[in-house]
């Protein structure tokens, strides 16, 4: 009720001003209305015309006060003081250019730089997701944390049976994604596809861009098989085209027949080209009819019943798993205590980009803060200047809210010309930006300056012109008026002199606050630049192989002997070529931040019954380790021989041996991976590979024969003599000669491959560190400008100061005093400051505590450094201060 | 002081306006006229003031204007009270007897 009154009050005069003329026509029209009753009342108690007219008019008073008073009323006066201030403001702001386009810049910057990563945040953080039921869909996990497996995976079967049991969901799908390859284009076309139960895009509320989604019908045995396309695929490989609808294609020896395409989506986990129901994946099909609960290759999403949280649906989640284990005691290794996690979609989606984006965000509100900060000091030595000004205005009869007003519309103006110009900076960073975060989150396609960004933009304008507006704070107007000025002059000099060393102590003390965290990241990039990965990455080429699932093609690579065939064939032409030194194949690539092939095994002697060790799996052929440059620690690598039913060799890498074989003799045991039915033996012992993030520490791993254990997507590594990419071309044809309908892609060297995965903290790093110079910058000549406003405060006392013989040296550190002590100040608090920032950063930093001394000490050192430079600019000027000028002055 | 002065009239005014329109819309005349009519002339209402007060009153909501044809057939702007002004007239109706009560106790006993 309140607020409405208010608004309306405030809508009011708006309506009054903008129908200005039709209030003065009212206005008119009423009083003379008025005037004309009552003479006419007077007349019909005997008054003369003319004089019934004149008593009226004297009984009513002044005609145009009253309209006046009116006018008051209504508040047309508001906007009228409005329009004379923002004139009057735009005037002073233009005689003095070189200020305002100080501040003009200095703001834009700051809020340019805030407006960017806001739109990130709100695009990436804040939006809700673009499905319909996207608040309610959680990822549903299955671990067991017992036995340090945090991903267990979920079978088909245990899918089906989550959605049945549990009740907190109305639904459960499973996903998957495979590679295969989509004939009936121009060329075998490599997709990546999401294989996904049939109820997928309904529950997630995805209505088409064209055609249809998945039928309930579609995910049936036998059913004809169908394909949705994402629209980054359609857009890709068919120009948009609405035709493709209906076309059919080759995949996996079925005719798939494109029912329809999605509007533009953000994914996860993986970036699909296509979709698939369930029931028409060929690898999927033989692990169902094998019924293998174990055979857990699918991920699980869930949709929450309306009002079930994400925590009630863990307890119950938990509940169900432990059944299962009861029901199939098979199922799982006899120590494995199966517990679930159900984490919103939203937040899994961009949780590797949260810690940088709040780190970001926070980094920019603080350089927002210095600019203010400095912009206020800037402000404030502008006022000293307007003293007499001032004085005039206020002798005339402004009151001091007359005054603040005039300032603060000024104020106001300089941050909405800062924010314009913010705008500009936020739209061309707007590129760079997205493609920072897309390194993070699949949700950066979503960033965008839409309206709440530009309300953003607009609220931080205002809000930094209030901010510095009042920071400077006014004298009151009788002072002002009583001295003639002197007393804004006065107030700049003392009391203005405390509120400016104030202010530069805070933009020193943010500013170092920036630094550490510069430093920190930096220190940690570093770190994480000298991490051996675990391989050579010179002069590798890899390349990603995507076979057929084919009966009918002519390699028939449904057969293992036929896929092993085929690599051999490969390698042995590759190896043929000159430039080549070591050709090997493998399941994936190193650094592959998707691979996750964790599982439990057993070692022989070792209790079945207790917590298994888990490793990492990896199919390797004889030459993998050579052409990465894996050193052999013990034993042998794999070789020719290693094929069909002659070999159970398998080799694991140091990591494996110093967790579960310690101190034993690791050549010659046995390990399984099904529980015993079939045992390996290890015939060597290799270095450990980063095959995930380059953060984390390699685990236990152990690798098998890729002859015995092909993969219809595996990487081929080259290692060659020159330029590796030189050699792309020829194995690509030489892959083509062997295969026509085997895809390769994406080809990139190690090199590129260690590049990429030290791209995110490299641009984390670049993006503080230009913010932390920024604000660096800001401070310091922040501190020059005090320093100098300072000195020429003083010319008079300096001169006389040297008149009666003050050294050069004692002005010098006269002001350098002043400046090292904000500079000390500024330090001090930085520190406490940088010590709370730290727990912020900490999730960023990679091998370096938050408290580095190292960083400390060096951050310390930059700011003195850059301060004690800033210092000796006006220390100059003072000392540079000739008496006899300096008495004559004023 | 003589702010303070101006304010209680300021605001006795408004009162007096609201209570007016509370038996039916009138225009600015008619209600000076009511006013003095009904006060049997004890209160003269400055009619230069008058229209600053219907103009603020409308700015607040508690009354609304309207152009209309009166009795002598003149197009006059009508005031009538809102629902808000109703209600604000209650609540002033109620301080004013409060107050006015409280003076004459005192006027009486000391």
């Amino acid at each position: 009720m309140r607020l409405r009154q208010r608004l309306r009050s405030l809508a009011f005069p708006l309506r009054a001003l903008l129908g200005r003329d039709r209030l003065e026509r009212d206005m008119d029209e009423e009083l003379r209305l008025h005037l004309e009753m009552q003479a006419e009342h007077d007349r019909g108690r005997g008054l003369q015309a003319a004089d019934a007219r004149r008593a009226a008019r004297v009984r009513f008073g002044s005609v145009e006060a009253v309209k006046e008073e009116c006018r008051q009323s209504v508040g047309v006066h508001f906007f009228d003081t409005l329009a004379q201030d923002v004139r009057f403001g735009l005037r002073s702001l233009w005689r003095t250019r070189g200020f305002t386009s100080a501040v003009v810049l200095t703001l834009g910057l700051g809020i340019g730089a805030n407006t960017a990563v806001f739109s990130v945040v709100r695009g990436t953080l804040l939006r809700p997701l673009p499905y319909a039921h996207g608040e309610r869909m959680v990822v549903v996990r299955q671990g067991d944390p017992a036995a340090g497996v945090s991903n267990l995976g979920v079978s088909m079967a245990e899918v089906g049976d989550l959605g049945a049991r549990a009740r907190s969901f109305d639904g459960v799908a499973e996903y998957h994604s495979m590679n295969f390859i989509l004939l009936g284009g121009d060329e075998p076309r490599q997709v990546r596809t999401g294989v996904v139960s049939a109820g997928f895009f309904d529950r997630l509320g995805v209505a088409p861009q064209l055609g249809r989604t998945f039928r309930a019908e579609d995910d049936a045995h036998g059913a004809d098989a169908v394909l949705v396309l994402t629209h980054e695929f359609w857009s890709r490989a068919f120009g948009r085209d609405p035709g493709v609808v209906g076309r059919m294609f080759q995949m996996n020896d079925k005719p798939h027949q494109v029912v329809g395409v999605l509007p533009p989506l953000p994914q996860y986990p993986d970036q699909n080209d296509v979709f698939m129901p369930a029931a028409a994946c060929p690898f999927r099909a033989r692990a169902v009819a094998a019924g293998n609960r174990r055979a857990r290759m699918v991920q699980a999403f869930g949709r929450l019943r309306p009002g079930v949280a994400a925590g009630e649906a863990r307890v119950e989640l938990d509940h169900v798993l432990a059944n299962f284990k009861r029901e199939h005691p098979d199922s799982y290794p006899a120590a494995a205590q199966p517990t679930g996690t159900v984490e919103p979609l939203a937040d899994v989606m961009v949780q590797p980009a949260r810690p940088t984006l709040i780190v970001l965000f926070a980094t920019v509100g603080l350089v927002l803060l210095i600019a203010c900060a400095n912009v206020a000091n800037l402000t404030l030595a502008r006022l000293s200047d307007r003293g007499q000004e001032m004085a005039v205005r206020a002798a005339l009869g402004a009151g001091r809210r007359r005054l603040f007003r005039q300032l603060m519309t000024e104020s106001l103006l300089l941050g909405l010309a800062g924010g314009a110009v913010g705008l500009a900076f936020a739209a061309a960073a707007q590129g760079a930006l997205t493609t920072f975060a897309a390194r993070f989150t699949a949700r950066a396609a979503e960033v965008q300056l839409d309206g709440t960004v530009l309300l953003f933009a607009l609220g931080v304008s205002l809000l930094t012109g209030i901010l510095f507006g009042t920071l400077p704070g006014l004298p009151s107007s009788d002072a002002l008026a009583r001295t003639g000025g002197s007393a804004a002059r006065t107030a700049g000099a003392r009391g203005g002199q405390r509120t400016r060393t104030a202010l530069v102590v805070s933009q020193l003390a943010l500013s170092f606050t920036l630094l550490i965290g510069a430093a920190l990241m930096l220190r940690s990039f570093a770190k994480l630049q000298a991490v051996h990965p675990g391989f050579q990455a010179e002069n590798v080429l890899s390349l990603g192989l995507h076979l057929n699932w084919s009966t009918q093609s002519p390699t028939q690579f449904l057969s293992v002997e036929r896929q092993a065939a085929f690599h051999d064939q490969l390698n042995e032409r590759i190896r043929a070529l000159p430039e080549v030194s070591a050709a090997g194949t493998a399941w994936t690539f190193p650094l592959n931040t998707s691979f996750r092939n964790d599982g439990s095994i057993l070692i022989e002697g070792q209790d079945p019954a207790g917590t298994l060790p888990v490793a990492q799996g990896m199919g390797a052929s004889e030459d993998y380790f050579a052409a990465l440059g894996v050193p052999l620690r013990q034993g042998r690598f794999f070789s020719v021989a290693d094929r069909g039913d002659a070999s159970d060799a398998a080799i694991v890498n140091d990591r494996f041996v110093e967790r579960y074989l310690p101190g034993g003799e690791p050549l010659g045991r046995r390990i399984s991976f099904n529980r015993g039915q079939t045992w390996r033996t290890i015939v060597g012992v290799v270095g450990s590979v980063r095959q995930a993030e380059l953060e984390r520490e390699p685990g236990p791993a152990y690798y098998v024969p890729f002859r015995q254990f092909p993969s219809f997507s595996s990487t081929l590594f080259v290692r060659t003599q020159t330029d590796p990419l030189r050699l792309a071309d020829r194995i690509q044809a030489i892959t083509g000669e062997l295969s026509t309908d085997t895809a390769v892609g994406p080809i990139r060297t190690l090199e590129q491959i260690r590049g990429d995965a030290l791209a995110p903290p490299r641009l984390t790093t670049t993006l503080l560190g230009a913010f932390a110079a920024l604000a660096l910058i800001i401070a310091v000549t922040g501190l020059a400008g005090v320093l100098a406003y300072a000195v020429s405060q003083r010319t008079r006392e300096i001169g006389v100061r040297v008149a009666l013989g003050a050294a050069p040296a004692n002005i010098l550190s006269m002001v350098l005093r002043q400046g090292l002590t904000s500079i000390a100040l500024g330090l001090a608090i930085g520190v406490a400051g940088a010590l709370g920032l730290a727990r912020l950063v900490s999730r960023l930093l990679f091998g370096v505590a938050p408290t580095d001394p190292l960083c400390f000490v060096g951050s310390v050192l930059v700011l003195g450094a850059a301060g004690i430079i800033a210092c000796l600019v006006p220390a100059r000027q003072a000392v540079g201060i000739e008496p006899m000028r300096a008495l004559r002055t004023e | 002081m003589a702010k303070e002065t101006l304010d209680l009239l300021q605001g006795t005014l408004d009162l007096l306006i609201l209570r007016t329109l509370s038996a039916g819309t009138l225009h600015g005349w008619a209600i000076s006229q009511r006013i003095q009519q009904i006060s049997e002339d004890v209160l003269r209402v400055n009619q230069g003031s008058l229209y600053p007060a219907l103009y603020r009153l409308e700015r607040a909501g508690w009354i609304e204007a309207e152009w209309g044809a009166s009795d002598t057939q003149r197009r006059v702007r009508f005031y009538r009270l809102t629902r808000a002004g109703r209600r604000r007239l209650e609540q002033e109706t109620e301080n004013w007897n409060r107050l006015s009560a409280a003076v004459a106790r005192i006027l009486r006993t000391a």
